[in-house]
């Protein structure tokens, strides 16, 4: 596999854990909840699903079990947060830091440990385009149900009548409730919701890109995951901007530093993050804009009596 | 008079830490920064606390606490074991280094050994491997078994223990073929095996065909070596397990005989901090699980080379010997003192790329 075609592949597996973690924050935030505790979702399912394909060999099994593990976690934190009205920014980092303990401590036996890959599907007749084939099409399964995930919740978001009851009880949780939705139920679905997309995308990084578990693995992936939310202005296509991006710079940091182009590696290990910052703060130059996106009630308890 | 008290004092001292020693096991205290898996440096330094209880028996008791992240935890765990009676603590990180010198002033009587540090006391030594000499033979080895002439280095941080460790592959490769191409990438962490498989296949898709891992704990670059077919060289332990056709050799750090010899000279009262430089000579460092492709012919010439360097006949780093931009380091004759052996921050001549600073 040449340079070229490693930029691609690279780019879509660093890529599409970040855009599945993302893309379930959003919902999070979308319906007014922020939820902080992304790093130790993507922990927990990244340890369970590695648990699972060690000992069952299934790799979509060990998708669904981290996706599942991560969204109980995502439950306690909706469960304190909106029924006993704790501290959103304060629950959900307790809740990471324990969904990273909790995945250090199942994960203990694996330590180290490796398994197969994921099956890589390649698509018909575009998997055979040089360069591009290779890099983009011959991949796991998930990674091209990502960005068909995107796109429907950017439908949903934009069309459908579930989308504008998530983003009203975002807005105006208290207009919501007047109009007679469950603002608690929905917004318990919409971090729960979450959660799973968390775990699988914890679990695709153990399972599918990387095959081995170790504590730690996630190394403050969802501190970014968390960040490209916000940077995106919580729109989905800007979501998806962001985690590519973020992928890509990656992967070329790697193949600057490789080619043996003489540039600080330090200066280089930064700029997924300065590259991501300064692209999505282009796109959202207006700051009128900013505040139509961002969700009004974000990180605000909701009592239901107010 | 007052000599003899003294002398007195001490021979009851002397009985009285006898009668204690025999009593009751002493307590051994090991702080590693990362969980002791099957592989790793954790693994390494248990390893060595194994052979100490194996060797010492009922003399010693040992605790091991793993995964103590470097600064406050490290402070308090450390003081517990202390507090809880240990006698004699290995601190396995470089990070516990001021914590563990303050807890060394305030007690005198407790030995500390700390991994890769720079300052010692009469009760706190430092011991550091000369892993650079594993990864001279390495770099033969990987010289004579790549195709694409071209070697890839995954480092985790350019400090002066990495640094040294990429200018012996370095040397060594090019005194096996002048024509080899050396691509390096530092990742500026220590553990991120994701980031770490990236940048093996980074390296393998620019033509690298033989790895080295330089010191990452789990066999992230020994797992995308085997899956894609190339040659990895890696750190801390026997990673052929995990890469069975992939791993070339491993060189791997055997903490046991320092570890004893030093829980033995403070169980009789001899202990003194030193800096321990442990290399191949005297059996800290072990180059293992040599991949079955190289020959008999080459094996031959790597075991020669180390036997010259275990015996001191030949210098990882003789001169004459000039950094990138042909300044010479060294001069011909002599050998790169041990100072500036643990401080290196140049690449030697012919590398590409550059250094963090």
């Amino acid at each position: 596999m040449d340079w070229l075609a490693f930029l691609l592949s690279g780019t879509v597996l660093a890529a599409t854990p970040l855009l599945i973690a993302a893309l379930g924050e959003l919902i999070a935030e979308k319906s007014g909840v922020l939820n902080l505790s992304v790093e130790g979702m993507m922990a927990l399912g990244a340890a369970i699903g590695f648990i699972v394909v060690a000992e069952s060999g299934s790799h979509w099994l060990a998708i669904l079990a981290g996706g599942l593990a991560s969204a109980g976690l995502a439950a306690i934190f909706a469960f304190v947060v909106l029924v006993t009205l704790g501290n959103q920014v304060a629950t959900g980092i307790a809740v990471g830091i324990l969904g990273v303990g909790l995945a250090g401590l199942i994960g203990k036996p694996y330590e180290s440990m490796t398994v197969p890959p994921m099956a890589r599907v390649p698509l018909p007749l575009l998997s055979d385009i040089p360069i591009i084939g290779p890099g983009l099409f011959n991949q796991p399964l998930l990674v091209y149900l990502a960005p068909l995930l995107a796109a429907a919740l950017w439908w949903m978001f934009k069309h459908s009548k579930v989308g504008l009851v998530i983003r009203a009880v975002g807005e105006s949780p208290e207009s919501a409730h007047a109009v007679g939705y469950d603002v608690v139920g929905i917004r318990f679905l919409a971090v729960v919701t979450g959660g799973l997309f968390a775990g699988i995308a914890g679990a695709f990084i153990s399972v599918a890109s990387t095959t081995l578990w170790s504590d730690g693995m996630i190394a403050g992936r969802g501190w970014i995951v968390v960040a490209l939310v916000v940077f995106a202005m919580w729109r989905v296509e800007r979501v998806v901007i962001g985690a590519y991006l973020f992928g890509a710079a990656t992967i070329a940091e790697l193949l600057v530093q490789s080619a043996g182009i003489a540039a600080p590696s330090q200066l280089l290990t930064s700029i997924p993050y300065i590259a991501t910052i300064i692209a999505i703060a282009l796109l959202s130059m207006d700051g009128k804009r900013i505040r139509l996106n961002a969700p009004v009630s974000l990180g605000r308890v909701y009592n239901g009596a107010q | 008079m007052r000599n003899k008290i003294l002398k007195w004092a001490l021979a009851a001292c002397a009985a009285l830490s006898v009668g204690v020693a025999q009593a009751e096991p002493v307590t051994i205290g090991f702080i590693y920064p990362a969980p002791v898996a099957d592989v790793g440096w954790a693994k390494q330094l248990d390893l060595g606390r194994e052979a100490v209880e194996k060797k010492l028996g009922d003399k010693v008791k040992t605790r091991a606490v793993e995964n103590i992240p470097e600064g406050p935890d490290a402070a308090r765990v450390m003081n517990q074991l202390v507090t809880d009676g240990a006698k004699f603590v290995v601190l396995g990180s470089f990070g516990y280094m001021n914590d563990g010198l303050r807890l060394a002033r305030q007690k005198p009587d407790v030995a500390f050994l700390h991994a890769s540090g720079f300052k010692q006391s009469a009760n706190f030594g430092t011991f550091t491997a000369r892993n650079y000499e594993g990864f001279y033979l390495g770099g033969l080895a990987a010289a004579m078994v790549t195709k694409t002439n071209t070697i890839g280095i995954v480092g985790a941080f350019a400090i002066p223990e990495v640094v040294a460790e990429v200018n012996a592959i370095a040397l060594a490769a090019r005194k096996v073929n002048p024509d080899l191409k050396i691509k390096i990438v530092w990742l500026n962490t220590w553990f991120d095996p994701p980031k770490e498989q990236e940048a093996a296949r980074a390296l393998i898709s620019q033509g690298a065909d033989v790895l080295f891992s330089l010191h990452q704990d789990t066999p992230s670059v020994v797992n995308v070596a085997q899956a894609q077919g190339v040659y990895v060289v890696n750190t801390n332990s026997d990673m052929s397990a995990h890469g069975p056709d992939a791993v070339l050799a491993s060189v791997t750090d055997d903490w046991s005989g320092y570890f004893v010899k030093n829980v033995e000279d403070m169980l009789n009262g001899s202990f003194n901090g030193t800096d321990f430089r442990g290399g191949l000579a005297d059996g800290t460092v072990k180059v293992v699980a040599w991949n079955k492709a190289l020959t008999e012919e080459q094996m031959a010439q790597i075991k020669q080379a180390e036997a010259d360097l275990m015996s001191g006949k030949t210098h990882v780093f003789a001169g004459p010997l000039r950094d990138q931009q042909g300044t010479v380091r060294v001069e011909e004759g002599a050998n790169l003192p041990d100072p500036e052996i643990f401080a290196m921050n140049w690449l030697v001549e012919g590398l590409d790329g550059t250094l963090p600073k």
